[in-house]
């Protein structure tokens, strides 16, 4: 096998370079283990959410104050920006069109009735929540409580009441999640069906918020399908994964790769490099009963932190990057791992590669290690992606970084 | 607002399985008694253990009064408790460092305590238990279980208290009122409504197990108990049909018990200053999965869900007075069988009973014993019904693995499932909710909800989204957070690999997605109640 660029990893920042990489020209093959955190997030564009605990209302002019070494810095703000209207281009002309700017932060309502900030939002979920809002979710679905979700909107202010709207009969009615619902909701008559009972549980308010499962294989279009046939605008809330935005958008990306003629190869992780000197040759990755080796010249690693599989926490506190063995900066022992409480900051979140101006990782010394090899997204060392809340900020600007580095190198 | 004094013949202190089966035992005499207990029903050691319905083969070499209190015991609670024991029986197994000789004392200690041993060979050894070392060399089983104390405690409670017996709990005693030589009333302290309570009595058993000592000095007799912390790890998967023990002098991580869907690999012995100290070193950690994995290689490279320490309640009469001496050695060699203190003789306080040492698989005869020489003081002859009256909810039969499986696919509920791990339907948190539980931690206690792989990371939300639909009053989302932080609390030493990866996520749906900050939680959350095992 022999690839001109070997893209590890499909979460956001892998999606996003395995595209742009293609779309300037590069023959690119994707390997990756499974999915990513397209499936784990809460399915819109967080680019800087908040610092020190504080929300950020102006997410570009606050990269400023991070820290030195945060991948904002080694890229710079032109990145971020590039990265985000690529982004919009991108989802638009796929038909996931989304809300926002990087001028400003904005509230995505969750599950829990939280505004949690964040930079772009995907068009269903991007209606203000004003006047009366009905907090609906649809009989038997579990992730999702009208209760809960109403309580806490209450607390911020927002008129909101619970409601149940019932499901029409279907294929499901004793066991189903979210993506199944999606699934069902994609089809047009199913629909027409659910939008009187969904009309009746939100009579008298203003706004639904319901949980984000309106279709799942073709865009936003049952979502604008069914808030005409409801005759109210109707706010996607943010639930548990997998994140049916998150696979919206996964979709659009697959059909985008298979278009550009990206080779993919799924469920078939990357397990080492070959290397000749300075430089990685072939990635090796695990076949169906065979480690097969692919030739490369630029090897792009997407893999993700310790959360995303790319970085394993051992048992004796060091850190392993899982693909081409590079430093990661340990811990003394593995209680230094966590913090004392979960709802606090986790120091494993934010281990990673650190890397140069050219995303190249560095050894020890703060040297180049490998020419050819750039790290983008969560593998990066210097940011903790839930904490700051910039997971899919820097996917893009690091992808955006890296198509503007291997897109000006002549094929060999 | 204050609360009446109460009146009672006897007043039973500590709510872990001996206290209660103390009560039992008095209330199947028609003695009228109150337990009063710190926290809830076995938070202390009965809730902190790895779960082992013992046949007393463990202690066939060099503790046969044990053994033999074992395996009668056993047989007993089979009979009187089926239904809070799985029977999954138990192997000892002989590898190759072992010693030989120590196998054929263990067959004979085995003989000469009464429990039955059957020597399997290698080949019928494997069959049992497939992840088994292929490198053993003998094996023997024999009629260990596991038994699910919190279901016992239950069992046991609901007994006692249909016969007109009480339970406080969250009523931690604060004090003794003594005339000369004579306990007239102990003062406890109501830590729901924040106010103290008196309780007149006649006479006081002090069960508190790793605590009886605070309970002695209280009453003013000197009373040494020995803490003993044993550290367990839970793994997430079974990797055994039945307990495995190595077949050796006791030491740390020589069994592996499984329970429910996991397996509690125990345990270290080491004596601490005091019974809270619940501290799990990362080195015990490791040396519990290294040393299991000696006998199941398979949890070498397994998924460790978490880690607890409970401390043994262990009494050495000739212990000086004061409180737990030294710390730091092994307290293996402290006999596990029982004492009965009758504080009249032994310390001139007339109305007063301390029931000692021991272990849960014993707590029934522990109570009888200290209910015997109760009895005789206070007059009552009615005899002991404990070990032939069988409790509460015993009329299925033994526990098994597979029957919350079975009650779902009866009842076709998998569309109901709110804790996909421990397979907990919405119908049973509805019913729990409607009994009245409106705490996380209770509903975890009762139903198993977020004990599996994903440590609540799903059903937690749900729950709480539950008690949210069920009740206007209350802040669910105060009470979710709370809740996630006390099973944070297990988990730090036992972080790495896919267990690290699990977190991150859990933290990423909690605070990535729903912006949760835990603002309402104070940092001393842990102290709502003290963390419990498995």
């Amino acid at each position: 096998m022999r690839a001109d660029v070997v893209v590890v990893g499909t979460g956001p920042a892998g999606l996003a370079s395995a595209t742009r990489l293609a779309e300037a020209g590069r023959q690119v093959l994707l390997l990756a283990r499974g999915n990513g955190f397209t499936h784990w997030g809460a399915g819109s564009v967080d680019v800087l959410g908040r610092i020190g605990g504080e929300p950020v209302e102006r997410p570009l002019e606050a990269v400023d104050r991070l820290p030195e070494g945060h991948p904002y810095h080694l890229v710079g703000q032109a990145a971020v920006r590039d990265g985000l209207d690529w982004f919009s281009r991108f989802t638009a002309a796929a038909g996931l069109a989304h809300h926002g700017d990087l001028e400003h932060n904005r509230g995505q309502v969750t599950a829990f009735g939280t505004l949690r900030p964040t930079c772009l939002v995907p068009e269903p979920a991007a209606g203000e929540l004003g006047g009366r809002v009905a907090v609906v979710n649809f009989a038997g679905f579990r992730d999702f409580s009208p209760a809960l979700c109403a309580q806490r909107l209450r607390q911020a202010g927002i008129d909101a009441t619970p409601a149940s709207a019932p499901l029409p009969a279907w294929d499901h009615d004793r066991y189903f999640t979210g993506v199944e619902l999606a699934r069902a909701i994609d089809d047009a008559g199913f629909r027409r069906r659910l939008a009187p009972g969904l009309a009746r549980a939100a009579a008298g308010a203003d706004v639904a918020v319901v949980p984000a499962v309106l279709g799942v294989g073709r865009g936003h279009e049952p979502w604008a399908d069914l808030q005409s046939l409801v005759g109210m605008p109707l706010v996607e809330a943010a639930t548990t994964p997998p994140s049916i935005p998150g696979l919206r958008l996964f979709a659009a990306y697959r059909a985008r790769l298979e278009q550009l003629g990206v080779r993919w190869q799924f469920g078939f992780p990357a397990v080492g490099v070959e290397r000749d000197g300075d430089r990685v040759t072939a990635v090796r990755s695990e076949g169906a009963s065979r480690v097969q080796a692919t030739r490369c010249q630029e090897l792009v690693l997407a893999t993700g932190g310790v959360a995303g599989n790319g970085i394993e926490a051992n048992r004796d506190g060091t850190l392993t990057e899982r693909v081409a063995g590079l430093p990661v900066d340990g811990f003394g022992d593995r209680l230094g791992f966590l913090g004392t409480r979960f709802l606090g900051d986790q120091p494993l979140a934010a281990a990673g590669v650190r890397v140069d101006g050219e995303l190249r990782p560095l050894d020890a010394s703060g040297a180049p290690l490998l020419a050819n090899v750039r790290c983008v997204g969560g593998l990066l060392a210097g940011h903790d992606p839930t904490v700051e809340g910039s997971r899919e900020g820097v996917a893009l600007a690091t992808a955006a970084r890296v198509a503007d580095l291997l897109a000006a190198t002549p094929a060999r | 607002m204050t609360t009446p004094p109460l009146e009672t013949d006897v007043v039973v202190v500590g709510g872990g399985v001996t206290g209660v089966a103390v009560l039992r035992d008095l209330a199947l005499r028609g003695v009228h008694a109150i337990l009063v207990e710190r926290f809830d029903l076995g938070t202390g050691t009965s809730g902190r253990w790895h779960g082992l319905l013992h046949s007393g083969a463990r202690y066939a070499v060099r503790d046969q009064e044990s053994a033999r209190e074992c395996i009668e015991e056993n047989t007993t609670l089979r009979r009187i408790a089926p239904h809070t024991i799985e029977d999954s029986g138990g192997l000892f197994v002989l590898l190759p460092g072992d010693d030989e000789a120590y196998a054929a004392q263990f067959v004979e200690g085995c003989r000469a305590s009464g429990i039955p041993t059957e020597e399997l060979s290698t080949a019928a050894a494997h069959r049992r238990e497939p992840l088994l070392a292929p490198d053993v060399r003998l094996a023997f089983a024999v009629p260990d279980g596991g038994i699910d104390s919190w279901a016992l405690l239950r069992s046991m409670a609901a007994d006692a208290e249909a016969r007109g017996c009480q339970v406080l709990v969250r009523h931690p005693i604060v004090g003794v009122e003594r005339t000369g030589d004579r306990i007239t009333a102990v003062r406890v302290h109501d830590a729901v409504a924040g106010q103290d309570r008196t309780i007149g009595c006649q006479w006081v058993v002090n069960a508190a197990g790793a605590w009886a000592g605070d309970v002695g000095r209280m009453a003013g007799v000197p009373l040494t108990m020995i803490a003993g912390k044993g550290v367990m790890v839970v793994m997430a998967s079974r990797y055994v049909r039945g307990v495995v023990n190595a077949c050796r002098k006791p030491a740390d991580g020589d069994i592996i018990v499984p329970q429910h869907q996991v397996a509690i690999l125990g345990t270290t012995s080491e004596q601490v200053p005091s019974a809270d100290d619940i501290s799990v070193p990362p080195a015990d950690v490791d040396r519990m999965i290294d040393m299991c994995a000696q006998m199941v290689p398979a949890i070498a490279s397994g998924r460790v869900l978490r880690a607890f320490a409970g401390s043994r309640p262990l009494y050495r009469p000739e212990a000086p007075a004061g409180n737990g001496g030294a710390s730091g050695g092994d307290t293996r060699e402290v006999s596990r069988t029982f004492t009965v203190l009758d504080h009249a003789s032994r310390d001139g306080l007339d109305n007063m009973f301390s029931i000692v040492g021991g272990k849960l698989t014993t707590c029934r005869q522990m109570a009888e014993a200290v209910v015997d020489r109760l009895a005789e003081r206070m007059g009552v002859t009615e005899p002991c019904r404990t070990a032939t009256e069988v409790l509460p909810g015993a009329d299925h039969g033994h526990h098994e693995l597979a029957a919350p499986l079975a009650r779902v696919e009866q009842d076709q509920a998998y569309g109901e499932l709110i804790c996909e791990c421990e397979l907990v339907t919405r119908g049973q948190v509805r019913e729990a909710v409607a009994s009245g539980l409106t705490e996380l931690e209770d509903l975890r206690r009762k139903l198993r909800l977020g004990y599996g792989p994903c440590q609540a990371a799903f059903c937690a939300w749900r729950a709480a989204g539950m008690l949210a639909e069920g009740s206007e009053e209350g802040d669910p989302v105060a009470g979710l957070e709370r809740f996630l932080e006390e099973r944070w609390r297990g988990q730090q030493s036992t972080i790495w690999g896919d267990q690290a990866r699990q977190a991150l996520l859990n933290h990423a749906i909690y605070r990535g997605i729903f912006d949760l900050r835990g603002d309402g939680v104070p940092d001393e959350a842990a102290a709502v109640s003290p963390e419990d095992g498995a």
